[in-house]
């Protein structure tokens, strides 16, 4: 089959929490585009792809969605927190999740008066990024300068919830009312196996860390589903709750914009979309069989995306993350006598590391046991040398001095010709001819299977047949 | 086991002393004296937060001359006390408590049996929160629990005692949840129930009509509410 040129991803926003951003894998001759829509072709078109010449149309849909929803709980003496969540600046280059953002306060302070609308930034570990994001989206202006990060170990709130006490962030919740700014990337579906994700910033990007611990280390990846919602639920939190607006997407793109003020309806939407669109992506993930990954763009490696897929989707699950008949996919909380919280995929054969932010909280310690890493340029070895959630990891790997030889020292360890990129596409998987041949030649059969068996399944499980 | 490679260090003189290095270290290794950060380096386990919070950038990390290691063995305390915390806790002692470190469940309750009272000094004898800081906690504040310590909020807001586990859900929260797989999973997870017999209760089967499930959901939490009060 004849290969077209690769294209390249969206740009990101540069951080200290990686290297000097460099050129993208993709502009290696070796490398091609396959498009998500050609593999499935019952995937909607997406309205962006993350392009900065789109936004007119996120900023539309995002009105056309909020028209309709009830904001008579905020008056112009309110004061309002519209809550956003990293990992929404980490898709697509985040443009469109950053437009939607700015959107909703546009539109609350249009039809409500209100002037005391902030922005609550929640990030992960790193201190700075909320800073860095604030700026890189020109935050400050579009919110008059009423913009704050938080994080897990800033103070927090003690809030009785239906399965005991728990404590969220004080600063997301320091004003009368909030929104639930969210995007719906699945990320980590072997975790959270679809469960009601779009409730998951209740117990991670709003909360505090003992409440983060809980939920990922002290229940199964099925029941911990019960906490985000438990949260979500409380008297406190309902209180506060105004509406959630919830940029929509599917591995080809953004695909709307989903607001209103019931988070379940919404959360159900989600779901049955996601299955049928990101569920059949996982399926063809677990297809791929011997490759090697690259990362390739401006978050955490095990963040970034192929197609829309996250990398930690390709390292740790290989199995069926939808059916809920099977208790553990992967998860902190094991069956009893397995140690191993990571179930690796011994299919992946190395891991090259164009660029890519060090760890903050995502451990890799043992990813290099399955899968050789090779590091391109000592620049970045010396952040990961650096990085205390992954120790030992760079005496597991390889620099080396660009990311040709990368691909080829792995290729050649990890006796594979395929090569998949991590460079946050969505609409289309980045990777050498070899890997896209098997993707096209598995993607017709994976696509009825998910079709006519797994995905009735899937949905019957969640009651949403 | 950690093997901790770095600490931190800092310019004094235009430390404001604001505090948040202190509130964000995981092993007690800054404190406070005329009113200037000072680290004490043996306590300090490299995680490198508080170089990441410092708002006046005055803060490094030194690689050490050695890495230094942070364990508790097996053999340094009584294996059955050991045991009987875990069970206590209702924890398995090979799950990774820290999954930077990989540090096990078994480990975090050695080093309480050997003599930690509170969550700093677990982390600085485990090298335990040296990495992202997030997963670990809760397990090391139920093991700290079931001994006997005292985990609520120190000054500041250095932990909040969150502890609830997978066991703890109550019968009214199993009933306001009834798709939350808690019978399921404690039976995957605890099948010889070693951390407390399944209650009677069967959940409810799910229900057709979501939007009047959430209604019955909201109903039983206020019910459970007043049950409780």
């Amino acid at each position: 089959m004849n290969h077209g040129p690769a294209l390249l991803p969206p740009a990101f926003m540069p951080s200290e929490y990686g290297p000097e951003p460099r050129p993208h894998v993709a502009m290696l001759p070796s490398m091609t585009s396959v498009s998500v829509t050609e593999l499935f072709p019952s995937f909607d078109a997406p309205i962006t792809q993350g392009d900065a010449a789109d936004l007119d149309i996120v900023r539309a849909t995002t009105r056309a969605a909020l028209a309709d929803v009830d904001m008579s709980k905020i008056t112009a003496d309110s004061s309002v927190n519209i809550l956003a969540s990293e990992h929404g600046f980490g898709l697509m280059g985040g443009l469109p999740y950053a437009e939607m953002v700015k959107t909703i306060r546009e539109v609350v302070v249009e039809r409500t008066g209100c002037r005391d609308v902030r922005l609550r930034l929640a990030i992960y570990r790193g201190f700075q990024e909320a800073d860095e994001v604030r700026d890189h989206f020109g935050f400050d202006e579009a919110f008059d300068g009423k913009v704050k990060g938080l994080g897990p170990f800033d103070r927090g709130v003690e809030v009785d919830t239906a399965i005991g006490p728990m404590y969220l962030v004080q600063r997301a919740f320091d004003a009368d009312f909030f929104i639930h700014a969210y995007y719906d990337d699945p990320r980590e579906m072997y975790f959270n196996r679809l469960l009601y994700k779009s409730f998951k910033s209740f117990c991670m990007s709003y909360a505090r860390f003992e409440t983060r611990s809980v939920y990922h280390s002290l229940f199964g990846n099925r029941s911990g589903s019960i906490i985000p919602r438990a949260l979500f639920d409380s008297a406190y939190v309902q209180a506060r709750y105004t509406f959630s607006s919830v940029l929509r997407t599917s591995p080809a793109g953004v695909i709307g914009v989903d607001a209103t003020d019931d988070l379940y309806a919404i959360d159900r939407r989600i779901t049955a979309g996601h299955l049928a669109t990101y569920g059949r992506m996982q399926r063809l993930f677990a297809e791929i069989g011997d490759c090697v990954a690259v990362w390739d763009g401006g978050r955490w490696g095990y963040y970034l995306h192929a197609g829309g897929i996250i990398f930690g989707v390709l390292l740790t699950n290989h199995h069926d993350s939808f059916d809920l008949d099977v208790p553990v996919v992967a998860g902190f909380l094991q069956e009893p006598g397995n140690s191993v919280n990571f179930t690796r995929n011994k299919s992946l054969r190395g891991i090259v590391v164009n660029q890519a932010w060090v760890g903050a909280g995502i451990p890799y310690v043992t990813m290099p046991f399955s899968s050789p890493m090779y590091i391109v340029g000592d620049d970045q070895a010396q952040l990961w040398r650096e990085d205390p959630t992954n120790p030992l990891l760079i005496d597991r790997a390889t620099v080396v001095d660009d990311v040709a030889q990368g691909i080829e020292m792995a290729c050649t360890r990890g006796g594979t010709d395929r090569v998949i990129v991590f460079d946050g596409s969505y609409g289309h998987i980045t990777c050498n001819e070899s890997m896209a041949d098997v993707l096209r030649e598995r993607a017709p059969a994976v696509d009825r299977e998910v079709e006519q068996v797994l995905l009735p399944k899937w949905l019957a499980q969640r009651g949403l047949a | 086991m950690a093997s901790i490679r770095f600490y931190a260090e800092l310019d004094a003189d235009p430390c404001t002393g604001c505090k948040l290095c202190d509130l964000v270290c995981p092993s007690g290794a800054i404190t406070m004296v005329d009113r200037k950060a000072v680290i004490d380096d043996p306590l300090c386990i490299g995680c490198g937060r508080c170089v990441d919070r410092c708002p006046e950038d005055i803060m490094w990390m030194t690689e050490r001359a050695e890495p230094l290691v942070k364990t508790v063995r097996p053999d340094e305390v009584d294996e059955a006390e050991v045991t009987a915390l875990l069970d206590r806790a209702g924890l398995d002692a090979a799950i990774s408590v820290c999954v930077c470190t990989l540090t096990p469940a078994s480990e975090i309750a050695a080093a309480i049996v050997k003599g930690a009272s509170n969550l700093d000094e677990v982390s600085e004898m485990t090298g335990m929160r040296s990495g992202c800081g997030i997963y670990c906690v809760a397990p090391a504040l139920r093991l700290l629990q079931a001994a006997g310590a005292d985990v609520s909020t120190p000054k500041g807001h250095r932990w909040y005692p969150c502890t609830i586990a997978l066991w703890d859900v109550s019968d009214a929260a199993r009933a306001a949840y009834p798709d939350a797989f808690i019978d399921e999973d404690r039976l995957v997870f605890d099948p010889t129930q070693r951390y407390g017999p399944l209650p009677a209760f069967t959940p409810p089967a799910r229900p057709d009509d979501p939007e009047a499930h959430r209604r019955a959901r909201i109903d039983a939490l206020t019910t459970g509410r007043k049950d409780a009060s």
